[in-house]
Protein backbone atom coordinates (compact mmCIF):
# COMPACT_ATOMS: atom_id res chain seq x y z
CA UNK A 1 0.00 0.00 0.00
CA UNK A 2 3.02 2.56 1.00
CA UNK A 3 4.82 1.00 -2.26
CA UNK A 4 1.70 1.70 -4.23
CA UNK A 5 1.25 5.52 -3.05
CA UNK A 6 4.86 6.37 -3.50
CA UNK A 7 4.59 5.22 -6.97
CA UNK A 8 1.49 7.22 -7.85
CA UNK A 9 3.16 10.22 -6.02
CA UNK A 10 6.24 10.08 -8.06
CA UNK A 11 3.90 9.69 -11.04
CA UNK A 12 2.11 12.98 -10.43
CA UNK A 13 5.68 14.74 -9.57
CA UNK A 14 6.73 13.51 -12.79
CA UNK A 15 3.72 14.39 -15.00
CA UNK A 16 3.79 18.14 -12.41
CA UNK A 17 6.67 18.23 -13.87
CA UNK A 18 6.42 17.73 -17.35
CA UNK A 19 3.42 19.38 -17.58
CA UNK A 20 4.63 22.91 -15.77
CA UNK A 21 7.85 22.51 -17.64
CA UNK A 22 6.12 22.63 -21.17
CA UNK A 23 4.30 26.22 -19.50
CA UNK A 24 6.77 27.39 -17.56
CA UNK A 25 6.08 31.56 -16.82
CA UNK A 26 7.15 33.77 -14.67
CA UNK A 27 6.64 32.37 -11.53
CA UNK A 28 7.84 29.61 -12.08
CA UNK A 29 11.37 27.65 -13.44
CA UNK A 30 11.98 23.77 -13.77
CA UNK A 31 15.37 21.42 -13.96
CA UNK A 32 16.50 19.00 -15.79
CA UNK A 33 20.05 17.73 -16.15
CA UNK A 34 21.40 14.31 -16.65
CA UNK A 35 25.17 13.81 -15.31
CA UNK A 36 26.72 10.61 -16.97
CA UNK A 37 29.79 8.57 -16.59
CA UNK A 38 31.40 5.69 -18.80
CA UNK A 39 33.91 3.68 -15.92
CA UNK A 40 36.66 1.45 -17.14
CA UNK A 41 38.89 0.01 -14.09
CA UNK A 42 41.80 -2.90 -13.44
CA UNK A 43 42.76 -3.60 -9.64
CA UNK A 44 44.84 -6.26 -8.89
CA UNK A 45 43.67 -8.70 -6.59
CA UNK A 46 40.41 -7.88 -7.32
CA UNK A 47 37.81 -10.40 -9.44
CA UNK A 48 35.77 -8.00 -10.03
CA UNK A 49 34.69 -3.91 -10.22
CA UNK A 50 34.36 -2.69 -6.53
CA UNK A 51 30.70 -1.30 -5.90
CA UNK A 52 31.27 2.17 -6.72
CA UNK A 53 32.31 1.25 -10.28
CA UNK A 54 29.13 1.08 -12.11
CA UNK A 55 30.88 1.01 -16.19
CA UNK A 56 28.18 3.62 -17.00
CA UNK A 57 25.67 5.53 -15.18
CA UNK A 58 23.33 8.41 -15.97
CA UNK A 59 22.03 10.71 -13.07
CA UNK A 60 19.15 12.67 -13.57
CA UNK A 61 18.66 15.63 -11.94
CA UNK A 62 14.86 17.47 -12.06
CA UNK A 63 13.33 19.98 -10.04
CA UNK A 64 10.57 22.50 -10.15
CA UNK A 65 10.18 25.96 -8.66
CA UNK A 66 6.86 27.51 -8.15
CA UNK A 67 6.86 31.17 -5.64
CA UNK A 68 8.12 29.47 -3.01
CA UNK A 69 7.38 26.02 -3.20
CA UNK A 70 10.08 23.32 -4.65
CA UNK A 71 10.21 19.91 -5.89
CA UNK A 72 13.50 18.47 -6.57
CA UNK A 73 14.88 15.04 -7.25
CA UNK A 74 17.59 12.80 -8.28
CA UNK A 75 17.13 9.35 -10.05
CA UNK A 76 19.98 7.31 -10.33
CA UNK A 77 20.61 4.28 -13.10
CA UNK A 78 23.59 2.47 -13.59
CA UNK A 79 24.27 -1.09 -15.11
CA UNK A 80 23.88 -2.95 -11.90
CA UNK A 81 20.79 -0.62 -10.03
CA UNK A 82 18.20 2.05 -10.54
CA UNK A 83 17.28 4.29 -7.44
CA UNK A 84 15.37 7.22 -6.54
CA UNK A 85 17.93 8.60 -4.58
CA UNK A 86 16.34 11.88 -3.37
CA UNK A 87 12.92 13.30 -3.20
CA UNK A 88 12.22 16.79 -1.91
CA UNK A 89 9.11 18.96 -1.63
CA UNK A 90 10.24 22.29 -0.28
CA UNK A 91 9.35 25.65 1.21
CA UNK A 92 11.52 28.57 0.87
CA UNK A 93 10.22 30.44 3.71
CA UNK A 94 12.86 33.56 2.92
CA UNK A 95 15.59 33.56 0.60
CA UNK A 96 17.90 30.61 1.28
CA UNK A 97 15.82 29.22 4.17
CA UNK A 98 13.94 26.06 3.54
CA UNK A 99 12.04 23.46 4.56
CA UNK A 100 12.23 20.35 2.58
CA UNK A 101 10.21 17.26 3.50
CA UNK A 102 11.01 13.88 2.12
CA UNK A 103 14.48 11.39 0.84
CA UNK A 104 17.56 13.34 1.35
CA UNK A 105 21.46 13.14 1.77
CA UNK A 106 21.98 13.77 5.39
CA UNK A 107 23.80 16.62 5.54
CA UNK A 108 26.59 15.73 7.97
CA UNK A 109 28.58 13.93 4.65
CA UNK A 110 31.50 16.63 3.69
CA UNK A 111 31.56 14.94 0.22
CA UNK A 112 28.17 14.14 -0.28
CA UNK A 113 26.75 17.15 0.38
CA UNK A 114 28.71 18.66 -2.58
CA UNK A 115 28.84 16.01 -4.80
CA UNK A 116 25.76 13.84 -4.63
CA UNK A 117 26.07 11.40 -7.37
CA UNK A 118 26.94 13.65 -10.09
CA UNK A 119 30.44 11.82 -10.94
CA UNK A 120 30.90 14.79 -13.05
CA UNK A 121 31.39 17.49 -10.55
CA UNK A 122 33.77 15.72 -8.53
CA UNK A 123 37.34 16.00 -9.83
CA UNK A 124 38.47 12.44 -8.88
CA UNK A 125 37.25 9.33 -10.16
CA UNK A 126 36.39 7.47 -6.71
CA UNK A 127 35.15 9.57 -3.71
CA UNK A 128 36.73 8.35 -0.69
CA UNK A 129 35.81 5.32 1.64
CA UNK A 130 34.15 6.66 4.25
CA UNK A 131 31.80 8.56 1.72
CA UNK A 132 30.44 5.60 0.12
CA UNK A 133 26.96 5.23 -0.03
CA UNK A 134 24.80 2.75 1.91
CA UNK A 135 24.62 -0.17 -1.28
CA UNK A 136 28.48 0.29 -1.71
CA UNK A 137 28.89 -1.02 1.67
CA UNK A 138 29.53 2.39 3.28
CA UNK A 139 29.54 2.25 6.69
CA UNK A 140 28.26 6.17 7.50
CA UNK A 141 24.33 6.00 6.48
CA UNK A 142 23.65 8.66 3.91
CA UNK A 143 20.14 8.76 3.55
CA UNK A 144 17.20 9.79 5.67
CA UNK A 145 13.36 9.99 5.16
CA UNK A 146 11.94 12.79 7.59
CA UNK A 147 12.17 16.59 7.21
CA UNK A 148 15.44 18.98 6.48
CA UNK A 149 16.12 22.19 7.10
CA UNK A 150 18.42 24.70 5.48
CA UNK A 151 19.70 27.93 5.68
CA UNK A 152 21.85 30.19 5.05
CA UNK A 153 22.42 33.83 6.99
CA UNK A 154 24.29 36.63 5.91
CA UNK A 155 26.93 37.84 9.05
CA UNK A 156 28.40 41.06 7.72
CA UNK A 157 31.04 41.64 5.34
CA UNK A 158 29.74 39.75 2.81
CA UNK A 159 30.46 36.25 4.78
CA UNK A 160 27.73 33.58 5.62
CA UNK A 161 26.79 30.95 8.02
CA UNK A 162 25.07 27.58 6.64
CA UNK A 163 23.07 25.48 8.93
CA UNK A 164 21.37 22.42 7.71
CA UNK A 165 19.83 19.94 10.11
CA UNK A 166 17.56 16.61 8.94
CA UNK A 167 15.90 13.77 11.38
CA UNK A 168 13.92 10.82 10.15
CA UNK A 169 14.06 7.39 9.72
CA UNK A 170 17.62 5.66 8.73
CA UNK A 171 18.45 2.79 7.47
CA UNK A 172 17.94 -0.66 8.13
CA UNK A 173 20.62 -3.11 8.30
CA UNK A 174 21.06 -6.05 5.98
CA UNK A 175 23.35 -8.79 4.58
CA UNK A 176 26.80 -6.73 4.63
CA UNK A 177 24.80 -3.12 3.70
CA UNK A 178 22.35 -0.73 4.69
CA UNK A 179 19.50 -0.41 3.18
CA UNK A 180 17.81 3.17 3.18
CA UNK A 181 14.05 3.96 2.64
CA UNK A 182 12.87 3.16 -0.93
CA UNK A 183 10.57 4.83 -2.32
CA UNK A 184 9.57 2.72 -5.18
CA UNK A 185 9.54 -0.69 -3.49
CA UNK A 186 9.12 -2.64 -0.03
CA UNK A 187 11.10 -1.55 2.98
CA UNK A 188 11.93 -5.16 4.79
CA UNK A 189 13.97 -4.17 8.12
CA UNK A 190 13.28 -1.86 11.13
CA UNK A 191 14.40 1.62 10.07
CA UNK A 192 14.78 3.73 13.26
CA UNK A 193 15.56 7.50 13.77
CA UNK A 194 18.44 9.36 12.36
CA UNK A 195 19.66 13.00 13.05
CA UNK A 196 22.34 14.24 10.99
CA UNK A 197 23.70 18.12 11.02
CA UNK A 198 26.14 19.93 9.27
CA UNK A 199 27.17 24.10 10.30
CA UNK A 200 29.43 25.95 7.69
CA UNK A 201 31.06 29.39 7.31
CA UNK A 202 31.08 30.41 4.22
CA UNK A 203 34.01 33.80 4.02
CA UNK A 204 31.69 34.84 0.71
CA UNK A 205 27.80 34.31 0.99
CA UNK A 206 27.74 33.41 -3.03
CA UNK A 207 31.13 31.26 -2.74
CA UNK A 208 31.99 28.20 -2.71
CA UNK A 209 34.73 27.99 0.13
CA UNK A 210 33.42 26.79 3.17
CA UNK A 211 34.92 25.13 6.44
CA UNK A 212 32.63 23.43 9.18
CA UNK A 213 31.68 20.87 11.94
CA UNK A 214 29.01 18.08 11.02
CA UNK A 215 27.35 15.84 13.22
CA UNK A 216 25.02 12.60 12.84
CA UNK A 217 23.75 10.18 15.23
CA UNK A 218 21.46 6.93 14.08
CA UNK A 219 20.36 4.29 15.46
CA UNK A 220 20.65 0.82 13.58
CA UNK A 221 18.67 -2.22 13.97
CA UNK A 222 21.64 -5.35 14.41
CA UNK A 223 18.68 -7.47 15.03
CA UNK A 224 19.10 -10.39 12.44
CA UNK A 225 20.58 -13.31 13.41
CA UNK A 226 23.13 -13.33 11.40
CA UNK A 227 24.53 -10.22 12.43
CA UNK A 228 23.49 -10.91 16.02
CA UNK A 229 25.94 -13.63 15.97
CA UNK A 230 28.88 -11.93 14.38
CA UNK A 231 28.53 -8.28 16.52
CA UNK A 232 26.63 -9.74 19.71
CA UNK A 233 24.26 -6.68 19.74
CA UNK A 234 21.32 -6.24 18.93
CA UNK A 235 21.16 -3.04 17.93
CA UNK A 236 24.49 -0.15 17.18
CA UNK A 237 23.93 3.53 17.58
CA UNK A 238 26.48 5.85 15.70
CA UNK A 239 27.14 8.97 17.02
CA UNK A 240 29.78 10.67 14.03
CA UNK A 241 31.86 14.22 15.00
CA UNK A 242 33.21 15.58 12.13
CA UNK A 243 35.52 18.55 10.72
CA UNK A 244 36.00 19.77 7.25
CA UNK A 245 36.96 22.58 4.52
CA UNK A 246 36.47 23.25 1.40
CA UNK A 247 39.17 26.31 0.28
CA UNK A 248 40.45 27.39 -3.37
CA UNK A 249 43.54 29.50 -3.25
CA UNK A 250 44.25 30.80 -6.63
CA UNK A 251 45.09 28.07 -8.31
CA UNK A 252 44.68 25.38 -5.89
CA UNK A 253 41.96 23.81 -4.07
CA UNK A 254 41.84 22.08 -0.38
CA UNK A 255 39.43 19.61 0.66
CA UNK A 256 40.39 17.88 3.99
CA UNK A 257 37.87 15.59 6.10
CA UNK A 258 38.27 14.02 9.76
CA UNK A 259 35.33 11.62 11.17
CA UNK A 260 35.48 10.87 14.84
CA UNK A 261 32.77 7.51 14.94
CA UNK A 262 31.40 6.12 18.07
CA UNK A 263 29.79 2.51 17.84
CA UNK A 264 28.00 2.14 20.91
CA UNK A 265 26.30 -1.68 21.13
CA UNK A 266 24.64 -3.49 23.80
CA UNK A 267 25.38 -3.38 27.59
CA UNK A 268 27.42 -5.91 27.57
CA UNK A 269 29.50 -5.53 24.24
CA UNK A 270 32.23 -3.63 24.46
CA UNK A 271 31.70 -0.06 22.49
CA UNK A 272 34.05 0.83 19.55
CA UNK A 273 34.96 3.94 18.27
CA UNK A 274 37.30 4.73 15.01
CA UNK A 275 38.66 7.74 13.40
CA UNK A 276 38.54 8.14 9.57
CA UNK A 277 40.29 10.98 7.59
CA UNK A 278 40.94 12.33 4.11
CA UNK A 279 42.28 15.02 2.22
CA UNK A 280 42.75 15.84 -1.26
CA UNK A 281 44.45 18.77 -3.19
CA UNK A 282 43.53 19.94 -6.52
CA UNK A 283 45.48 21.80 -8.85
CA UNK A 284 44.66 23.78 -11.78
CA UNK A 285 47.10 23.79 -14.88
CA UNK A 286 47.10 25.27 -18.43
CA UNK A 287 44.83 23.45 -21.37
CA UNK A 288 42.33 23.07 -18.96
CA UNK A 289 43.70 20.30 -16.81
CA UNK A 290 43.16 19.34 -13.26
CA UNK A 291 46.17 17.49 -11.34
CA UNK A 292 44.84 15.85 -8.13
CA UNK A 293 45.96 13.74 -5.17
CA UNK A 294 44.01 12.56 -2.27
CA UNK A 295 45.37 10.77 0.61
CA UNK A 296 42.45 8.46 3.28
CA UNK A 297 43.85 7.19 5.93
CA UNK A 298 41.78 5.49 9.31
CA UNK A 299 42.49 4.26 13.07
CA UNK A 300 41.13 1.41 14.62
CA UNK A 301 38.98 0.02 11.64
CA UNK A 302 40.45 -3.06 11.23
CA UNK A 303 39.65 -3.82 15.13
CA UNK A 304 35.95 -3.40 14.41
CA UNK A 305 33.81 -5.76 14.27
CA UNK A 306 30.77 -3.74 13.12
CA UNK A 307 32.90 -2.20 10.61
CA UNK A 308 33.96 -6.16 9.25
CA UNK A 309 29.85 -6.45 9.17
CA UNK A 310 30.06 -4.35 5.74
CA UNK A 311 32.91 -6.71 3.96
CA UNK A 312 31.30 -9.40 1.84
CA UNK A 313 34.10 -10.60 0.40
CA UNK A 314 32.40 -10.67 -2.95
CA UNK A 315 35.64 -10.04 -5.07
CA UNK A 316 35.85 -6.32 -4.92
CA UNK A 317 37.51 -4.22 -2.25
CA UNK A 318 34.37 -2.75 0.33
CA UNK A 319 36.74 -1.35 3.13
CA UNK A 320 39.71 0.72 2.61
CA UNK A 321 41.81 1.58 5.72
CA UNK A 322 44.05 3.58 3.38
CA UNK A 323 44.74 4.31 0.01
CA UNK A 324 46.66 6.89 -1.74
CA UNK A 325 45.31 8.65 -5.22
CA UNK A 326 46.77 10.39 -7.76
CA UNK A 327 44.99 11.13 -11.36
CA UNK A 328 44.84 14.19 -14.06
CA UNK A 329 41.34 15.72 -15.19
CA UNK A 330 40.87 16.87 -18.77
CA UNK A 331 37.75 19.28 -19.53
CA UNK A 332 37.96 18.56 -23.00
CA UNK A 333 34.68 20.27 -24.26
CA UNK A 334 32.16 22.27 -22.13
CA UNK A 335 30.37 19.58 -19.60
CA UNK A 336 32.67 17.02 -20.94
CA UNK A 337 36.08 15.98 -19.08
CA UNK A 338 37.98 12.92 -19.20
CA UNK A 339 39.85 11.62 -15.96
CA UNK A 340 42.95 9.31 -15.15
CA UNK A 341 43.33 7.73 -12.18
CA UNK A 342 45.81 5.58 -10.20
CA UNK A 343 45.53 4.35 -6.39
CA UNK A 344 47.03 2.21 -4.11
CA UNK A 345 44.80 0.52 -1.32
CA UNK A 346 45.59 -1.50 1.90
CA UNK A 347 41.83 -3.02 2.41
CA UNK A 348 40.97 -5.08 5.77
CA UNK A 349 42.19 -8.20 3.45
CA UNK A 350 44.90 -7.18 1.31
CA UNK A 351 47.00 -4.67 -0.73
CA UNK A 352 45.75 -3.51 -4.15
CA UNK A 353 46.42 -1.16 -7.24
CA UNK A 354 44.09 0.03 -9.01
CA UNK A 355 44.03 2.31 -12.38
CA UNK A 356 40.68 3.87 -13.32
CA UNK A 357 39.46 5.34 -16.42
CA UNK A 358 36.40 7.94 -16.84
CA UNK A 359 34.57 9.67 -19.35
CA UNK A 360 32.06 12.32 -17.71
CA UNK A 361 29.54 14.85 -18.48
CA UNK A 362 26.53 16.34 -18.27
CA UNK A 363 23.82 17.00 -20.43
CA UNK A 364 22.19 19.65 -21.98
CA UNK B 1 77.90 52.11 -50.97
CA UNK B 2 74.02 53.08 -51.50
CA UNK B 3 71.66 51.58 -49.39
CA UNK B 4 67.73 51.48 -49.89
CA UNK B 5 65.31 51.74 -47.98
CA UNK B 6 63.08 48.13 -47.86
CA UNK B 7 59.50 48.88 -49.12
CA UNK B 8 57.09 46.94 -48.06
CA UNK B 9 54.95 45.40 -51.76
CA UNK B 10 51.26 46.87 -51.19
CA UNK B 11 49.83 43.06 -50.49
CA UNK B 12 51.74 42.34 -47.40
CA UNK B 13 50.83 46.19 -46.37
CA UNK B 14 47.32 45.55 -46.81
CA UNK B 15 47.64 42.32 -44.62
CA UNK B 16 49.91 43.61 -42.12
CA UNK B 17 46.54 46.43 -42.10
CA UNK B 18 44.01 43.37 -41.76
CA UNK B 19 46.15 41.73 -38.76
CA UNK B 20 45.93 45.01 -36.83
CA UNK B 21 43.17 46.14 -37.29
CA UNK B 22 41.72 42.39 -36.24
CA UNK B 23 44.23 42.84 -33.20
CA UNK B 24 42.06 45.75 -31.64
CA UNK B 25 39.29 44.89 -29.31
CA UNK B 26 35.78 44.30 -31.56
CA UNK B 27 33.93 45.99 -28.70
CA UNK B 28 35.65 49.54 -28.45
CA UNK B 29 33.49 51.93 -27.04
CA UNK B 30 30.63 49.34 -26.06
CA UNK B 31 28.58 49.30 -22.90
CA UNK B 32 27.97 45.79 -21.39
CA UNK B 33 24.33 46.39 -19.41
CA UNK B 34 22.46 45.00 -17.03
CA UNK B 35 18.38 44.92 -18.38
CA UNK B 36 14.86 44.29 -17.25
CA UNK B 37 11.59 44.62 -18.78
CA UNK B 38 10.25 48.09 -18.70
CA UNK B 39 7.31 46.41 -16.55
CA UNK B 40 9.30 45.40 -13.99
CA UNK B 41 9.01 46.28 -10.66
CA UNK B 42 13.44 46.28 -10.20
CA UNK B 43 14.65 49.63 -10.07
CA UNK B 44 18.53 48.51 -8.95
CA UNK B 45 20.73 45.82 -7.77
CA UNK B 46 23.81 46.19 -6.09
CA UNK B 47 26.97 43.88 -7.00
CA UNK B 48 25.89 41.50 -4.83
CA UNK B 49 22.66 40.98 -5.61
CA UNK B 50 23.53 40.03 -9.46
CA UNK B 51 26.78 37.61 -8.38
CA UNK B 52 23.69 35.57 -6.25
CA UNK B 53 20.95 35.78 -9.22
CA UNK B 54 23.23 34.66 -11.50
CA UNK B 55 24.01 32.13 -9.28
CA UNK B 56 21.05 30.92 -9.45
CA UNK B 57 20.22 31.96 -5.87
CA UNK B 58 17.30 33.66 -4.84
CA UNK B 59 16.68 37.28 -5.12
CA UNK B 60 13.18 38.58 -4.69
CA UNK B 61 11.56 42.09 -5.65
CA UNK B 62 8.19 42.62 -3.71
CA UNK B 63 8.36 38.67 -3.27
CA UNK B 64 9.16 37.85 -6.54
CA UNK B 65 11.40 35.80 -7.15
CA UNK B 66 13.93 37.04 -9.76
CA UNK B 67 14.64 35.40 -12.58
CA UNK B 68 18.25 35.28 -14.24
CA UNK B 69 18.55 34.53 -17.77
CA UNK B 70 22.08 34.13 -19.58
CA UNK B 71 23.18 35.64 -22.82
CA UNK B 72 25.14 33.74 -24.72
CA UNK B 73 24.72 34.78 -28.12
CA UNK B 74 28.22 36.84 -28.17
CA UNK B 75 31.35 34.92 -26.91
CA UNK B 76 32.78 38.22 -26.24
CA UNK B 77 29.99 39.33 -24.12
CA UNK B 78 30.24 36.17 -22.34
CA UNK B 79 34.01 36.56 -21.58
CA UNK B 80 33.31 40.47 -19.95
CA UNK B 81 30.26 38.61 -18.25
CA UNK B 82 31.93 36.09 -16.30
CA UNK B 83 35.56 38.12 -15.81
CA UNK B 84 32.97 41.45 -14.72
CA UNK B 85 30.26 40.21 -13.14
CA UNK B 86 30.72 37.09 -11.42
CA UNK B 87 34.48 37.04 -11.46
CA UNK B 88 35.17 33.12 -12.06
CA UNK B 89 36.35 31.37 -15.67
CA UNK B 90 34.06 29.78 -17.86
CA UNK B 91 35.05 26.01 -16.41
CA UNK B 92 34.62 26.94 -12.90
CA UNK B 93 31.21 29.19 -13.22
CA UNK B 94 29.74 25.66 -15.04
CA UNK B 95 30.94 23.66 -12.17
CA UNK B 96 29.54 26.10 -9.32
CA UNK B 97 26.02 26.54 -11.10
CA UNK B 98 25.76 22.96 -11.59
CA UNK B 99 27.18 22.14 -7.91
CA UNK B 100 24.23 24.33 -6.26
CA UNK B 101 21.67 22.58 -8.55
CA UNK B 102 22.81 19.72 -7.34
CA UNK B 103 22.55 20.62 -4.29
CA UNK B 104 19.08 21.85 -4.78
CA UNK B 105 20.10 25.01 -3.61
CA UNK B 106 19.29 27.00 -7.50
CA UNK B 107 17.56 26.79 -10.67
CA UNK B 108 19.71 26.97 -13.20
CA UNK B 109 19.55 29.99 -14.93
CA UNK B 110 18.71 29.68 -19.32
CA UNK B 111 20.83 30.27 -21.41
CA UNK B 112 20.12 31.91 -25.00
CA UNK B 113 22.69 32.06 -27.98
CA UNK B 114 20.23 33.78 -29.69
CA UNK B 115 19.70 37.62 -28.99
CA UNK B 116 16.34 38.01 -30.59
CA UNK B 117 14.85 35.46 -28.25
CA UNK B 118 16.78 36.55 -25.43
CA UNK B 119 15.41 40.29 -25.90
CA UNK B 120 11.90 38.93 -26.12
CA UNK B 121 12.19 36.75 -23.16
CA UNK B 122 13.27 39.62 -21.14
CA UNK B 123 10.38 41.81 -22.40
CA UNK B 124 7.56 39.19 -21.46
CA UNK B 125 8.94 38.72 -17.77
CA UNK B 126 8.96 41.07 -15.45
CA UNK B 127 10.61 39.36 -13.33
CA UNK B 128 13.38 38.68 -16.06
CA UNK B 129 17.18 39.98 -15.90
CA UNK B 130 19.68 39.98 -18.14
CA UNK B 131 22.23 41.64 -20.03
CA UNK B 132 23.25 43.12 -23.21
CA UNK B 133 25.41 45.52 -25.13
CA UNK B 134 24.15 49.31 -24.47
CA UNK B 135 23.67 49.73 -28.55
CA UNK B 136 21.14 46.87 -28.53
CA UNK B 137 18.56 48.10 -26.29
CA UNK B 138 18.98 51.83 -25.20
CA UNK B 139 16.95 52.54 -27.87
CA UNK B 140 14.35 49.77 -27.26
CA UNK B 141 11.76 50.61 -25.75
CA UNK B 142 10.40 47.74 -24.32
CA UNK B 143 13.96 47.74 -21.98
CA UNK B 144 15.20 49.71 -18.86
CA UNK B 145 18.74 49.52 -18.08
CA UNK B 146 19.34 49.33 -14.20
CA UNK B 147 23.28 49.78 -14.41
CA UNK B 148 26.32 49.61 -16.44
CA UNK B 149 28.01 46.27 -15.57
CA UNK B 150 31.44 47.09 -17.76
CA UNK B 151 32.35 49.54 -20.38
CA UNK B 152 35.28 49.99 -23.11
Amino acid sequence: MTTLFMRLLLAATFLAFSGIAAAEHEHSANEFEVFWAAEALHGTGQSHAGDDDPWLSADVLFGFTEHQFRVFGEYYVTTDEHDLERLQFGWEFTPETLLWFGRFHQPASAWNSQHHHGRYLQTAITRPFIERWEDEQGIIPQHITGALFDTRQSIGNGAAVQFAAGVGAGPAFRDEQYEPIDLLNTNPGRHRLAVSSRLAFLPEYEGANNAGLVFAHDHIDTNSPSILSRLDSHDAVLTLYGAYVDWVFDDWRVMATGYYVDVALDINTRDESFVSAYAQVERTLPFNLTAFGRVESSARMQESKFVALFDDRDGDIDIAVRREALGLRWDFLRHQAFTVELSHIDSLQQRSNEIRLQWSGVFP
Amino acid sequence: MERRIPVMPWPARLLTLSLLLASLPAFANERLVLIASVDSEVEQLDSLEIRKLFLGMTVTRNSGRLRPLLNDSDVQMRNVFLQNVVSMTDTVYDRRILRLAMAGETNLPPRYTDKAALLSAVAANKLAISYAWARDVERDKRFKILRTLWHD
